[in-house]
C-alpha cells in the first residue's frame, strides 16, 4: 500500500526502514569481502578484488561536475579498468518483522570517459541483489539489468535462482563461502527486455528510477519497475539455501556493476530508500 | 561532526613494477591520509617513494608533490595531503627485483 510520496520521488510504503542520501556520507554502504580464515589468501578468488564504494560529484573532463539527482553527491561504484572486474557496494542490517518490504533508488551507469566515442557496449551489467534469512533458510534474490556481452547489446532483466556450490575455507570447519555474483546461471524475467537511456556521448548521464518488492515471509521478489516499465517477477525464483549460523533475521542489500571490457564501468546511486509494511 | 571514511583501495594486492592505484573521489574531504601495509612475504628491500597524484578528471594525473616514502623493512607507511580538489591516486616504480603484497587504505576527513 503506498501512502505518500517524498520529497524526492519516491512512493515508499508506510515505515522507513532507511532513506540514505549520499549528500550525507556513505551512510553505511560498504565495500564487500568473502569469508576468509586466517589469511586474505584464503579468499575465494572472485572475492580478492571486489573494489569499494566513494561518494563522486559525478566530474566529466567535458562539462565538469553533474553532481547527483538531488543534490552534489552519489554513491559510485568503480570497476578496474579489466572486462569481468566487479565494483560492490553493501549495507547490512536485519530485519524486525517479516513484512513486505520495497527499496527504491534512482541510479545511472556509464563507462568511464577515457575514450572519445559512445561505450555503451562496455558495461556488462549491473544489479541488485538481498541476501536474507529466515529460521529456516537462507535467501538471495538477485536482479541484473544485463547491458552487453563481448560487445552484443542484450538490454535485458535477468535473475538468478541456481544455488551457488560452497567451499570450505581454512580449515577450522566453520568457514564456507560460495560466489554468487558470477556470469552462469542467469535466466530472463518475462518480456524483460528494455532500452535504458544511455544518453549519446560518453559524458553525459541520466538518472534512472528503480523500484524492487520483496515479502519477507515468503522470502520472495514481489515487483521490479525500472522507469516506466513494471516487470513480472512471480517466476523469480531466488537462490535458496539451508539456513546458515550466525545469519537470523539478516537483510542485507547490495548493488554491484561488472565491466565488460578493458574499460572501467561506474555505477552511480543518488539515493536509497528502503521502506516496510508493518503491522 | 565532521564526516570522515576509510577505504581500502588495495587489498593483499601483489605489487611489482608500475603502480598505479584504482583512483578515488574525494572531492567533499579536505584532507586525506593514504596508508600502505606490507604484508608477507616480500620480496627484495630498497628506498621507494610514491608519488600522490591529483587530477581534474580521473584519466589525466600529475604529481601533487606529496611523497609517500615506502620503508619496504617496516609494517606500514604513510603520508598525508590537502587541498586536492577531487581525485587521488598514488603512483610509482618498484626495483625490479622486488615484489610487495600489501593493503592501502585512504582515510578521508571533510
Amino acid at each position: 500500500m503506498l501512502t505518500h510520496t517524498t520529497s524526492d520521488g519516491y512512493a515508499p510504503l508506510p515505515v522507513t526502514l532507511f532513506h540514505d542520501d549520499f549528500d550525507q556520507g556513505l551512510q553505511g554502504w560498504t565495500g564487500l569481502i568473502g569469508n576468509y580464515e586466517d589469511s586474505l589468501d584464503s579468499l575465494l578468488p572472485e572475492y580478492r578484488d571486489l573494489r569499494p564504494p566513494m561518494l563522486s560529484n559525478s566530474p566529466a573532463w567535458d562539462t565538469g561536475s553533474s553532481g547527483s539527482l538531488h543534490g552534489t553527491y552519489a554513491m559510485k561504484l568503480a570497476t578496474r579498468p579489466q572486462a569481468g572486474s566487479l565494483a560492490v557496494g553493501i549495507k547490512r542490517l536485519t530485519y524486525r518483522q517479516a513484512c513486505p518490504v520495497q527499496l527504491e533508488t534512482y541510479f545511472t551507469f556509464k563507462p568511464e570517459a577515457n575514450e572519445l566515442r559512445l561505450g555503451e557496449m562496455d558495461t556488462h551489467s549491473f544489479g541488485i541483489l538481498f541476501d536474507l534469512q529466515n529460521a529456516d533458510r537462507r535467501v538471495m534474490p538477485h536482479l541484473h539489468y544485463l547491458n552487453a556481452v563481448e560487445g552484443v547489446h542484450c538490454g535485458r532483466w535477468q535473475f538468478k535462482r541456481a544455488p551457488p556450490q560452497f567451499h570450505d575455507i581454512g580449515h577450522t570447519g566453520k568457514t564456507v563461502s560460495h560466489f554468487h555474483l558470477n556470469t552462469a546461471g542467469w535466466e530472463d524475467l518475462p518480456d524483460g527486455r528494455q532500452l535504458l537511456c544511455y544518453n549519446e556521448i560518453a559524458t553525459k548521464q541520466n538518472w534512472h528510477y528503480l523500484r524492487v518488492g520483496l515479502d519477507l515471509n515468503s522470502m520472495r521478489l514481489t515487483a521490479l519497475q525500472c522507469n516506466d516499465r513494471i516487470f513480472d517477477v512471480s517466476g523469480a525464483e531466488p537462490m535458496t539455501m539451508p539456513a546458515m549460523a550466525n545469519l537470523w533475521c539478516m537483510l542485507n542489500v547490495a548493488f554491484w556493476i561488472r565491466a565488460g571490457t578493458p574499460r572501467r564501468s561506474f555505477l552511480l546511486i543518488d539515493s536509497v530508500l528502503l521502506s516496510a509494511d508493518l503491522d | 561532526m565532521r564526516q570522515s571514511h576509510t577505504a581500502v583501495i588495495e587489498r593483499n594486492t601483489s605489487w611489482s613494477g608500475r603502480i598505479e592505484t584504482e583512483p578515488y573521489e574525494a572531492g567533499w574531504a579536505s584532507e586525506a591520509m593514504f596508508f600502505v601495509r606490507i604484508l608477507e612475504p616480500r620480496t627484495g628491500s630498497a628506498p621507494v617513494s610514491l608519488a600522490v597524484q591529483i587530477s581534474p578528471d580521473g584519466i589525466h594525473w600529475c604529481n601533487e608533490g606529496t611523497v609517500l616514502p615506502l620503508d619496504t623493512a617496516a609494517a606500514l607507511s604513510w603520508c598525508r595531503v590537502s587541498q586536492f580538489g577531487t581525485w587521488l591516486r598514488l603512483a610509482g616504480r618498484l626495483p625490479r627485483d622486488m615484489s610487495l603484497k600489501v593493503m592501502v587504505y585512504i582515510q578521508l576527513k571533510a
